[in-house]
Parts: C-alpha cells; structure tokens; sequence
C-alpha cells in the first residue's frame, strides 16, 4: 500500500488542491491507488479456453515472472542516497561526511562564521535578501575588529566601551556558556566569579560598542549551552582576570573538555535531567531524583528523536542554504584577507615614512 | 508554546523549534484560505474539500498545444511585459532622445499637499546602531517596479465604484469616511509587480489596458492632493522617499487565526485554581440586568489580518542596488506582504516637510544629484558597520 511506504510517507498525506495558474495535474483521490495490473494467462490455458469458448480479444503481453516482487514502485537506490544527501539523514550520514561533502568551501570557515547559517525558522519568516544583508555587514564589521574562533566552553576577554569606567573601557572575563541565535543578531554569555558573586553577561557580538574580543583558551564542552553551571560548585566558572591566553593553531581540531560536572544538591533552577547533557555527572545527578524522575530521564536519553524524521527535518537548516551561506561567506572572508594585507602594507609604509621624517629631523 | 498542528500543505509544517521572534500566539500560514471568517460554507468557497469531492481545474486556453509552443508563448508574453516595463521606467524616460523639457512641476503646498506613496514589499528585520551607540531594528521594505494607474478627482468619489458597495463593517459606523465626505483628496491608483498576463484574468488585464500598462499582481490607492496628482503611465520609484523623511507603513497584520478572549481582548479570564469551575479563560458575562449584547462586543473570533498603520517612522537607510527601504522600528505584517508607504501624516512631520518639501509630485531623474546615488545611503546619525563607534568623551 503506497500510504504506507517509507517514501512516500510523507507525500501521502498531501492534498494539492486546484490553483489557478499553476499548471500542476491534480491529483486525485484515484491516483493513490495502486494501478490496476492485468495478467495475460498463459499459452497452453490461453488455448484451452479458446477452444473452450468462441473468441477472447487479445490481452497484454505476458507477464514476467518476478512481477510480484517488483510490484511496489520505488526509489532506486541511487535516487534514495541523493535524498539522503540532500537531507542529512540516513544510515550512511555522520558529521564527518556532511563536512567533506561540502569540499569546496574549507573547514576553517564554518569554525569562524558559525553564526552566517540562516535561522531554523518557519520558511515564511525568512528571506534571501536579507539573509545576504545580514552576511555582509557581518563581514563588514569584521573589518573593524578581530572577531575569533570560539566555542561554547571557551574562555574569553572582552572590552566594551564604557564612559563611566576610569578608561572608558570595561574588560569582562569569563567562560562562554551559551551562544545564541544568528547573523547580526548573535549574542554570547560570559560567566564569571567576580568578588564571590557569580556574574553573567551577555553580549551581542556585533555591537560596535564593543572595543575588542580576546580569545584566552580555545575549547569545546560536551554540550552547547553551560547553563547548568549555575547550580555547580563555582569553582567550574572561577577564571582570573589576569589569565594569559593560550596559544593555539588553527588547523588543529578544536580540543573537547569532556569533564563531568557535579551538580550542587537540588532545589536546582531548571530540571537539567531532562535536557540530555552530557556534561553532567549522570550517576551524580540521578542520585538526588527519585525513581519516578530518573525514568522520565532514561527515557528522554534513549534518544527516540534520532528517528523522528519531522523533527530532524525542522530543526536543522537544509543542506543547500547553508552550502550558499557559506560559500558566499567565503568569498567574502577572501576579500576581508585582501583588505587586512593591504591596511597591513599600508600601516608599514607610513611606518617607514615616520621614520624617515625623524631621521631627517 | 505549544505547537500547532500541522497544516494539510505539508511543504514547510511550521516550526516546532522555538525562537524568540515567533511570538506565542501562532500566524495562520495562508490567510486567504485557513481562515474562516464567515460560518457560512458555500461550495466555491477556496477551502481545502475532502478527497470525495470532485474538484476540477478550469481548462487552460493553451492546453491544446504542445509544452515547447507553450513555453515559446510564455516567454514571449514575459518578453513584452518587460518591454513595457522598461519603455516606462524612469531610466528610459531619462535617456529617450525625443525628451522635452520637463512640465512645470507643482510647488509643495503646506497644509494642502499630500503626496502619492509606494507600495512596499517587507521583507526582514536587520539591526543597526546609531552613532551614541543605541541599538535600533529596522524594516527593510524592498520597493518593486510600480506605476500610477488611474487618477480619480475628488468630485468622482461619488461615483467611484468600489465605493458604492460599502464593506460590512460600514454597517455598524453610522459615519462615512471623511475622505470621502469632505472630498479634499483623490484616490491615487497604484499597480506594483508586472507579471504574465496569464496568470490573470481579462477583467483584471483590462484594467490596466486602459492605461496601456502590463497587468500587475498588486492594485493599491493612496489618498492624494489633487496638486500631486500623477497621470496613469507615470513610474514610482525608490527615490519618492529620502532618508531622513518620516512615513507612515499601512498593512495588513499578521493573522492569529481564531483566538479567544484573553489573547484577541486581554480579557483577565478566571482563577486557575481555589475552586474555580469551568472558568479558567472565558469571557464571562455578556451583558447586564437582563439587557441585550450590545453591537460590537468583544468575543472571540478572528484576530489579526486587519489593516493598521505604523505611523511617523523615520527612513534611516536607503539601498540602491536590491531597491531597499530601511525603516526604523516594526511595521505590521508577516515577512513578504504588502504594504503601503507614504508620507506621514503627523502633524510635526508635516511641519518640517514644509521646511524641507520632498520632490513633488514624484522623483524624476532630473532630481537625481550628480554622479547618481551611492549604493548605500546612510541617515547622518547611523553607524555603518565598516566604521568604528566613537563615543565622545
């Protein structure tokens, strides 16, 4: 039955209605069903019934015989790997084969502009202008200032200006826990100790008040949000504020912090249990919940939502946008490398120039 | 938020994932279609029918021709509607060699004048700073190819003929209009979009006959000063508004579908607990003393999809290349709907638009400053992004 067909499990559900202008067949309800198949019967039984009875007209060739078996329409395989491709799922996917796939564009720039995916909206809410408007004064603003490579788990220092701050300039350090939304919109949370008292800032990463983004340590946590290091011991987000910066490479793959992190006894802020982190000492955990809440959150991790195609294909963006974004994105970075060399040559040459003016002098 | 249920046009079901810019209360997708505005079902009402029900589409003029031929005639009719475009857009008109010296062009009146608009296609929001380092959202509304239609005077309104069938609401207001009793103003009719003739019908394309225009997608009219009036052929175009200039974005809102008193009226409902039976969000009385339910009463019903004006927003940015308006704050509207842009009517813009007069009745390329327009042009209190903030001290 078609309706019940993997590939068509979707499709079956449609109902194209008649819009005029468009010329689409309507499908109809017959459609659906499957197309009836007549048999020729064979020779020898063909002939005794001719004799049988006076003449029968002429029926459709004989049948093969592995009709029965190829009776249901589908997808050849070469046809479901592209479906698989293009939709990220499937047996044969992983990360590592979705990023080479996209050969073109190299790797470094999906570390760098991690916010130029498009949003994971409804497709009424967005739009190819201004996605394109988004990504240029992105990378127009990267003109300004060294926005770096950092990952929930980072460490970082950031400068915003501030006239009520001795120097104009307030300087945050802290653990990046969560990074949100996209485009000119993103906005990172730092966290720190300051005198005892646990601080959280948020900071919009594109906002020209901010003087400068110093990344201290590069590193990458299990999860991608940190919020539930609100009810840790504050000992997991105590970071110096004299903390030197670590050196790191870019070709090197980001490094994971794959620590387990106790969490205080509960009354906690939010039920992390049913989030499914990682980062969180499990056995730890469960021993504060009761045996109701600890089946509830087995349940949750038994990770049922790897099948849910409906909500694999909702929350993710589709493999052709980000392809574009990034590849316009890229085009872009090669452009903002040229602009570098030359503000670069340019600041030598008036270097030199100094030079020699107080030479002469 | 709960999640809503899944549509019957299973293209793109809207998102379970939530994000912060999708309010609480869901839009309806299509609302031409989900929406039912009135009880009543009639069978040619556009409304999805059960698989039973024998629909047929009406048989195309071009179905007994091969695709080739039909794609042949396709391009050729998208062909001559790109002609007409272009043979009356301003760039022709600024380039013809047979061009005469321009008309005399009316002065801006103050208290009198009141200029055609543009109809604008919104698009996004994108966010810029101002150079004290406040943040500010922007519409960015992209202005298609459009142009004047139809001028009709003040004295016609009487005899307008859309006009003579009052909409139903008109019954519960015991008023008419005053734009159409105190006829100071004219209607400004204003198509936007060209498109293939085929996609319409002859009624619709001989509308536009008339003015030997390509048949367009969108008619809208603005209420226009019989001093700045235009005649049908004549282009609108992105220039109309300059940046700095306040305008006012009417469109219709976004559709919330069929809602209940709490969300469409912020009525308080009931108690959630202490006892509280079957009265959690209800209305609760209709009326009082035994007395009828008044005209009007607030009740549940459809919220949203009603025209409402955005008023006094100022243009901060103007893009010539994606023919882009820029306009700070939110405008009513789902992304990709229409609206209608014009010069606001608010008293203190009004004011100062006597100071500075816009080009009147429209932009025309005589206006244009020499070298033409930068791709970007920047209200002098925006921060471009390719630009440090410098706050002073």
């Amino acid at each position: 039955h078609p309706a019940r067909d993997a590939t068509s499990a979707i499709s079956s559900s449609w109902q194209l209605r008649p819009v005029p202008g468009l010329q689409v067949p309507l499908r109809l309800p017959s459609d659906r069903r499957p197309p009836v198949r007549r048999f020729a019967c064979p020779a020898s039984i063909a002939a005794a019934s001719a004799a049988a009875s006076p003449a029968v007209p002429p029926g459709p060739p004989l049948a093969p015989a592995g009709i029965a078996r190829v009776y249901k329409p589908r997808l050849s395989p070469e046809a479901m790997k592209e479906f698989w491709r293009l939709s990220g799922i499937g047996p044969d996917h992983s990360r590592a084969k979705a990023a080479d796939q996209q050969a073109e564009v190299p790797p470094e720039i999906k570390r760098l502009y991690q916010e130029a995916l498009p949003p994971i909206v409804s497709q009424d809410y967005r739009d190819p202008i201004v996605e394109s408007l988004h990504r240029a004064e992105m990378m127009r603003r990267r003109r300004v200032i060294n926005i770096p490579e950092f990952h929930v788990g980072s460490i970082l220092a950031v400068s915003v200006m501030d006239k009520h701050a001795p120097n104009k300039v307030n300087r945050f350090v802290g653990l990046c826990i969560l990074r949100r939304h996209t485009g000119l919109f993103t906005t990172f949370t730092l966290r720190n100790m300051v005198d005892q008292v646990c601080v959280q800032i948020e900071y919009e990463l594109y906002s020209p008040s901010i003087v400068s983004i110093q990344l201290l340590k590069l590193e990458r946590r299990l999860d991608d949000n940190l919020l539930y290091l609100m009810d840790a011991p504050h000992s997991h987000c105590t970071i110096p504020f004299d903390m030197v910066p670590e050196p790191y490479s870019r070709n090197d793959p980001v490094p994971v912090n794959r620590e387990r992190v106790r969490l205080n006894p509960p009354p906690w802020m939010c039920k992390w249990h049913l989030h499914g982190y990682q980062g969180i000492d499990l056995e730890h955990l469960y021993s504060y919940l009761s045996d109701k809440d600890v089946a509830k959150a087995i349940e949750f991790s038994k990770a049922y939502k790897r099948y849910d195609l409906l909500d694999q294909y909702l929350n993710r963006v589709p493999v052709p946008d980000a392809d574009y974004a990034f590849k316009d994105i890229f085009i872009q970075h090669q452009e903002l490398l040229q602009h570098q060399q030359q503000q670069q040559q340019q600041s030598s040459k008036k270097s030199e120039v100094i030079s020699k003016l107080t030479g002469t002098v | 938020a709960s999640a809503p249920a899944l549509s019957s046009q299973l293209i793109v079901a809207m998102a379970t994932a939530p994000h912060t810019w999708l309010r609480l209360v869901p839009s309806c997708r299509s609302y031409s279609k989900a929406t039912r505005l009135y009880k009543i079902d009639y069978p040619w009402k556009d409304e999805p029918k059960p698989h039973w029900v024998r629909q047929f589409e009406a048989r195309r003029v071009d179905a007994d021709l091969t695709p080739e031929n039909r794609d042949w005639l396709r391009q050729w009719r998208l062909q001559r509607v790109r002609d007409a475009v272009a043979s009356s857009s301003e760039a022709a008109a600024a380039a013809s060699p047979l061009k005469e010296p321009p008309a005399a062009r009316p002065l801006w009146t103050p208290r009198v004048s009141q200029r055609c608009g543009l109809v604008g296609i919104k698009l996004g929001i994108l966010p810029m700073w101002y150079r004290n380092g406040q943040k500010v959202h922007t519409t960015v509304v992209q202005i298609p190819d459009q142009r004047v239609l139809r001028w009709v005077p003040p004295e016609d309104l009487g005899n307008y003929a859309s006009l003579r069938e009052m909409r139903p609401y008109r019954l519960n207001q015991s008023f008419l209009p005053r734009w159409l009793t105190q006829q100071r103003w004219g209607l400004q009719l204003v198509g936007a979009v060209p498109a293939d003739p085929a996609n319409f019908t002859a009624q619709w394309c001989g509308i536009f006959k008339a003015a030997g225009l390509p048949p367009m997608r969108k008619i809208s009219r603005f209420l226009v000063s019989p001093d700045a009036a235009l005649q049908p052929g004549a282009c609108l175009g992105l220039h109309h508004f300059r940046v700095g200039d306040c305008v006012d974005v009417v469109a219709r809102t976004v559709n919330r579908g069929f809602q209940g008193v709490m969300e469409r009226h912020l009525m308080e409902g009931g108690p959630a607990a202490h006892g509280s039976t079957k009265f959690h969000r209800k209305m609760g009385s209709a009326a009082g003393g035994g007395g009828p339910i008044y005209r009007g009463k607030r009740m549940p019903g459809v919220m949203g999809n009603r025209f409402r004006a955005a008023r006094s927003l100022p243009v901060l940015r103007v893009n010539t290349k994606h023919r882009l308006l820029f306009i700070k704050g939110f405008t009513p509207g789902p992304p990709h709907s229409y609206c209608q842009i014009m010069d606001s009517w608010m008293l203190d813009v009004r004011r100062s638009l006597d100071a500075n007069p816009p080009p009147m009745p429209t932009y025309f390329a005589e206006d244009a400053p020499e070298g033409g327009y930068p791709e970007d042009v920047y209200h002098p209190d925006l921060l471009p992004y390719d630009q440090p903030l410098e706050l002073p001290d």
